[in-house]
């Protein structure tokens, strides 16, 4: 067994409060797109929140149970929703309820089918009971099992992407991407002139036209009208098939323009008849935030202004960009 | 019965925490039980006890509420009845002194049981008389400095009962602690089943869990996955946890170009969600006092390749049955343990359910069953026997200090 990691390891007399998460990337500080709404915080003492047990099938569906006792059989049951409101939205309705019934074992269950559409965002999740004021729910146990290594079918209606997951308060929420077309990243290669990302498109009628001729485009965020592009190719992996693709991006192209300090790349896919878009991201999984956990190595890399580095991260919300920034001198 | 736990900080996260829980939740389904916590830094404990469980605190350090006694010049001072060779000396005071002697002169309980060496010196010296003393081994003997050890020697002949976690373990203590009268029993740590269905073995993912320390040996799970990854790209690592190795992980793992395949999750409890994602459970450790992760992969339907490493491992898995045991240390053992699994189906999914199976010993009613049989047998020993045995405990402790002070008078003289 491990040696217990109580809080107050360290230190005399001063026993720590929190347990710590993983540490940051060392970018972690300086990326622009961190979260800036953050949950409400938690309820006061005492006013315990019932705790919901999440789902989740591969089509995108989620299940929700809901511990609440006393109100399977309650009258109040047959009011009870869960309501979903989107955070950040103006919108008053934005808000999406769902039923609550009695699952028959004492518990409330509410399904949220993968054909009811969520905007893309967080989606703070509540229980609201007859006339009172609807109540946050906590995480219980969430089951996403189906989630990992998703390959949803063929099909040209947006991807439905929601991902149940805790808020820093200890909250449940639900993180939603509804996309189409979709270009999810797989594996990224790093050498010292470029990456290859092996990716596959979801969401178009016809992949392989979708595909031949298409480019990735690298679009810098400080400055909308640099874009930079590189050929798509089909995947020659085994198994690949029409829906898979490859494409080689050389550093060089976005160390030209860079100036110092940091510049950051957008990247997405323009389909072969030129109108088409589709923001690479990497979302068929169970990670709800992947910048910690699908981290890169940066590649040193020659520039004009000044000896760089390059390498490619997820942004909060799991889209894939590349930053260019300076070198840090090497040690000793 | 009534019984009393005695524990460091039940408010906090750590297994000791978890698995004192989990034995205090079943055993209190008979008998009335309460976990007495030293110390209470927070509001809420992390993990929820069985509401049939009593919890409470003897020092209140929650910051900014009127009980905190953190100020308190008693809290300044240093223990002097818990051990300076315990571990977490630097934590306890002249106010846990006291207040843990009051609790334990006042106690009125059929048993009180000590979840750490320094705890388990107090209920040695101060357990109220007609009480039996139970003093757990959540680590292992073997694993304690010198001058601790030599504290235990001393105070442990007062204690009715030892448990450990391993039959390993218990051996240690019988043949390197001299304790007449006293119990020494190995009763695993418990793993209750988990809410979830348990894996169904087709996920092309191996899953190991664990605080990134040293003595995990992660550093070896790296590469020998990076040989895994040679022979079976299409297979993946996810490795959980939070610790102080993890920038020298992340360094192993880009340095060598596995990025796409083995990931540093992070934290999550619980971990049953996670375990069910993968179809293989690893261990790679240099040492585990038990290996509790080892019974949770089990009993979410996972067969577990872990080092034979002292002492846990060898006891929960029976090689080549529900697992397999490779040679501590050894990269190419490790990848070629994960090769068998991952590239025999049917061995991975049948080992899977010989797991499941296997594991269940390990559920808080088995082991509880267990503590409920010696708790029972200590409580039944009659009075007069029972201070007989302790005033010739106390007797030999005294004895026992004082040849080990003229030993260790005799090293410095040696030395000087």
């Amino acid at each position: 067994m491990t040696p217990p990691a109580e809080p107050g390891a360290t230190g005399a007399h001063t026993p720590s409060h929190e347990p710590t998460g993983p540490s940051g990337t060392p970018h972690a500080a300086r990326t622009p797109e961190e979260p800036t709404i953050v949950s409400a915080p938690p309820q006061p003492f005492g006013a315990e929140a019932p705790s919901v047990d999440c789902i989740a099938d591969s089509a995108g569906g989620l299940t929700f149970d809901l511990d609440a006792p006393g109100a399977a059989d309650a009258q109040g049951a047959w009011s009870a929703a869960l309501v979903l409101r989107r955070r950040g939205s103006e919108d008053e309705t934005e808000e999406v309820r769902l039923p609550l019934a009695p699952d028959g074992g004492g518990r409330l269950r509410a399904v949220l089918p993968s054909t009811v559409a969520l905007a893309e965002g967080r989606w703070d999740v509540y229980c609201a009971c007859a006339d009172a004021e609807p109540r946050r729910l906590t995480p219980g146990l969430a089951d996403l099992r189906s989630l990992v290594d998703r390959r949803p079918g063929p099909s040209t209606s947006p991807l439905a992407v929601r991902i149940p997951y805790a808020t820093k308060h200890g909250n449940l929420s639900v993180r939603s991407w509804l996309r189409a077309p979709h270009a999810e990243a797989g594996d990224l290669l790093l050498d010292a002139t470029g990456m290859t990302l092996e990716g596959r498109l979801y969401r178009v009628a016809d992949p392989a036209a979708w595909l031949g001729g298409a480019v990735l485009e690298a679009r810098l965020r400080r400055d909308p009208g640099v874009v930079r592009t590189a050929p798509v190719a089909p995947a020659k992996a085994e198994g690949a098939d029409d829906q898979d693709f490859t494409c080689t991006l050389p550093f060089e192209e976005l160390t030209g323009a860079w100036q110092g300090g940091m510049d950051v790349w957008d990247l997405w896919l323009r389909g072969a008849d030129g109108e088409e878009t589709a923001r690479v991201a990497r979302i068929l999984d169970d990670v709800v935030d992947k910048k910690q956990i699908f981290a890169y190595p940066a590649q040193p890399v020659d520039a004009a202004y000044a000896p760089a580095q390059a390498g490619p991260y997820y942004t909060a919300d799991n889209d894939l960009a590349l930053r260019v920034d300076e070198r840090p001198p090497v040690a000793g | 019965m009534h019984i009393s736990f005695l524990i460091h900080n039940a408010y906090g996260i750590g297994g000791t925490i978890r698995t004192t829980y989990n034995l205090a939740g079943t055993l209190a389904e008979h008998h009335d039980v309460e976990i007495v916590s030293v110390f209470r830094h927070r509001e809420e404990p992390v993990f929820a006890p069985s509401p049939k469980v009593r919890l409470r605190h003897l020092v209140d350090l929650r910051k900014g509420t009127p009980g905190y006694e953190g100020d308190d010049p008693e809290y300044e001072r240093p223990a002097t009845v818990f051990p300076s060779a315990e571990g977490r000396y630097k934590q306890y005071s002249a106010l846990t002194d006291r207040r843990i002697a009051a609790h334990l002169r006042g106690l009125d309980c059929d048993v009180v049981v000590g979840t750490r060496p320094g705890l388990n010196v107090h209920i040695a010296q101060q357990a109220r008389h007609g009480v039996a003393r139970v003093g757990q081994e959540h680590l292992t003997l073997g694993t304690h400095s010198a001058p601790l050890k030599l504290v235990l020697r001393t105070q442990y002949p007062r204690l009715d009962a030892v448990t450990t976690v391993t039959e390993a373990d218990a051996a240690t203590y019988r043949k390197l602690m001299r304790l007449p009268g006293v119990r020494v029993e190995a009763v695993p740590n418990s793993v209750p089943a988990p809410a979830l269905p348990p894996a169904d073995g087709t996920g092309k993912w191996v899953v190991a869990a664990g605080r990134l320390a040293p003595a995990k040996r992660y550093d070896l799970l790296i590469k020998a996955f990076e040989k895994v990854v040679a022979e079976r790209p299409d297979w993946r690592l996810r490795i959980y946890g939070a610790g102080a190795e993890r920038a020298k992980l992340r360094a192993l793992i880009d340095k060598r170009g596995l990025y796409n395949h083995i990931y540093l999750m992070g934290p999550a409890t619980p971990l049953d969600p996670e375990w069910v994602k993968g179809s293989i459970g690893v261990v790679t450790s240099s040492l585990e006092s038990f290996g509790m992760t080892i019974v949770e992969a089990m009993r979410s339907g996972l067969p577990v390749v872990s080092t034979d490493c002292p002492h846990g491992p060898g006891e929960i898995i029976e090689d080549g049955v529900d697992g397999l045991l490779v040679p501590t240390g050894k990269v190419d053992a490790i990848a070629a343990g994960l090769l068998k699994l991952i590239n025999d189906d049917e061995l991975r999914r049948g080992m899977g359910r010989a797991a499941l199976t296997n594991s269940a010993r390990f559920d808080p009613a088995e082991v509880a069953g267990r503590y409920e049989a010696l708790f029972t047998g200590l409580a039944s020993r009659s009075g007069l026997r029972g201070s007989l045995h302790r005033t010739r405990g106390a007797l030999l402790s005294s004895a026992l200090r004082t040849s080990d002070r003229s030993r260790s008078a005799l090293r410095k003289a040696k030395t000087a």
